[in-house]
């Protein structure tokens, strides 16, 4: 099987399209019309794609462009140059708090909630969402991106509800009742712990895991 | 300057009605026009605890359906004349009445009264936004317990919808000793969780049950605990600053002068 032309990963930041730079500009064409069409929807509208530019012609990055934009999506070039560093560095990395959009800040509404989320709330947003306060128990927020939570979380909480497995769950005392990213579900231990710190909640070796933060 | 206050707690049985009668008569003893509204209408019970059930001649259906004047309808307490019952029908349903008949009635009851308190009936239905209609603040009634407590919670977001923003908490029937060993929820998570200003923390206490079997509110009693709580909660609706009270634990030493006291008598 030969490899891809073009792929396109997900990342912690958002989406990246990785194209082979020795295929012409019909081929990747075809192939990112091809790997559009396997889900439509999946992407949603005004979503962008990090370039890796390592070596591409101006045209077919032009080419790119338009392709992408005629299915309502945006490209961004990224910005270093050289190959993005290997898995095992980024893990070395200190954790920093970034509210992750994935990588499409001024396409993506942000919704923040300036009180507590009581029980029997709901909150449903295409994009992230931001509470300053409490989500108390039988309350439910759905995101299309992530959710950050400046106070206790004791609900539901849902982060790339729309399938965005970048997204990310924060909270002061992350103590939700349930997790979801994307299609994955995480459920509190019946017995539970008061943190003491903030915690990020994330999708890591397809699984879901918590992990202190500093901020 | 007079109040509405409506007396709520989404889940029933902790306590709405024994707060309300306990408040009734506290600011009634304080010398306070105070008038009562019952709106769980099919299931009246204030009348029982303020042992006025004989006395009831007409009901709110009556007054809000214009058949009596409001002042026909009230029954006024045996001991403290400043203290008003308005009874609800046990025979009617909450459809009879409903929010823009009890704002009204508010209203007008305002204009003579110091206090108008309304006792709620359990439910998020139409009969808990009949009574919440003409309140100017609420008091939410929860318990040490995970269901109370969320219970409390999802009324207090109601409320915040129904745009009542004034809304203070009291915690009844604690036990003190169960909090103390940890089986059961602490001031602190209720507070944390439910976020609204506290103004009273109730323990639990067998006086509250044979004072309402007897009809006469527990606010009075010296010896109960409950019933400094409830005229501590009294206190604070006036305005005053007092501390929350540490509860008497029945500790070794208690059971001791308990013993003693019995072996003398």
């Amino acid at each position: 099987m030969s490899r891809d032309l073009v792929t396109i990963k997900g990342g912690k930041d958002g989406f990246r399209l990785l194209v082979d730079s020795s295929a012409s500009m019909e081929e990747i064409e075809a192939e990112i019309k091809k790997k559009l069409n396997e889900n439509p929807g999946f992407f949603p509208e005004g979503t962008k794609f990090e370039l890796e530019v390592a070596d591409l012609d101006r045209s077919v990055k032009k080419g790119i462009g338009q392709i992408l934009s005629q299915h309502g999506l945006g490209v961004e070039m990224s910005a270093k140059k050289e190959p993005p560093p290997a898995p095992a560095e980024k893990s070395q990395m200190p954790p920093q708090y970034v509210i992750q959009h994935g990588g499409n800040v001024e396409a993506q509404e942000m919704t923040v909630v300036e009180h507590t989320v009581r029980g029997g709330e709901e909150i449903t947003s295409q994009g992230s969402v931001l509470i300053m306060g409490n989500i108390n128990p039988g309350a439910q927020i759905i995101a299309g991106g992530s959710i950050d939570v400046r106070g206790t979380c004791r609900g539901m909480v849902h982060a790339g509800a729309w399938g965005d497995t970048s997204a990310v769950v924060i909270a002061d005392r992350l103590m939700p009742t349930q997790i979801r990213i994307a299609n994955m579900i995480a459920r509190s231990p019946d017995i539970m712990e008061k943190s003491d710190f903030a915690e990020r909640a994330s999708i890591k070796d397809g699984q879901i895991i918590i992990e202190p933060i500093e901020r | 300057m007079s109040e509405v206050i409506v007396v709520t707690s989404g889940k029933g049985g902790v306590g709405k009605s024994t707060t309300t009668a306990n408040l009734g008569v506290g600011l009634a003893m304080r010398g306070k026009k105070v008038v009562l509204i019952d709106t769980d209408t099919g299931l009246r019970n204030l009348d029982l605890l303020l042992g006025l059930e004989n006395r009831i001649m007409y009901d709110l259906i009556d007054v809000v359906d214009g058949r009596v004047e409001i002042k026909k309808a009230l029954v006024r307490h045996k001991k403290y004349e400043n203290l008003q019952l308005l009874p609800t029908s046990q025979v009617k349903d909450k459809s009879a009445v409903n929010p823009a008949d009890l704002m009204a009635l508010c209203d007008e009851l305002r204009k003579e009264y110091d206090f108008v308190i309304i006792d709620c009936p359990a439910g998020i239905e139409q009969g808990f936004q009949t009574a919440i209609a003409g309140a100017d603040t609420a008091i939410v009634v929860t318990m040490p317990e995970v269901s109370a407590v969320r219970d409390a919670d999802k009324i207090i977001g109601e409320l915040g919808r129904s745009e009542k923003d004034n809304i203070k908490l009291i915690i009844n029937r604690i036990r003190p000793a169960m909090v103390d060993s940890g089986e059961m929820m602490d001031m602190d998570d209720i507070n944390d969780i439910l976020a609204i200003k506290c103004i009273g923390q109730v323990p639990d206490d067998i006086k509250v049950v044979t004072s309402a079997n007897r009809g006469e509110p527990v606010v009075g009693d010296g010896d109960s605990q409950a019933g400094k709580a409830y005229e501590n909660i009294v206190g604070r609706l006036l305005g005053e600053d007092i501390p929350f009270m540490e509860f008497e634990k029945e500790g070794f030493f208690k059971k001791l002068m308990k013993a003693f006291k019995l072996s003398k008598d």
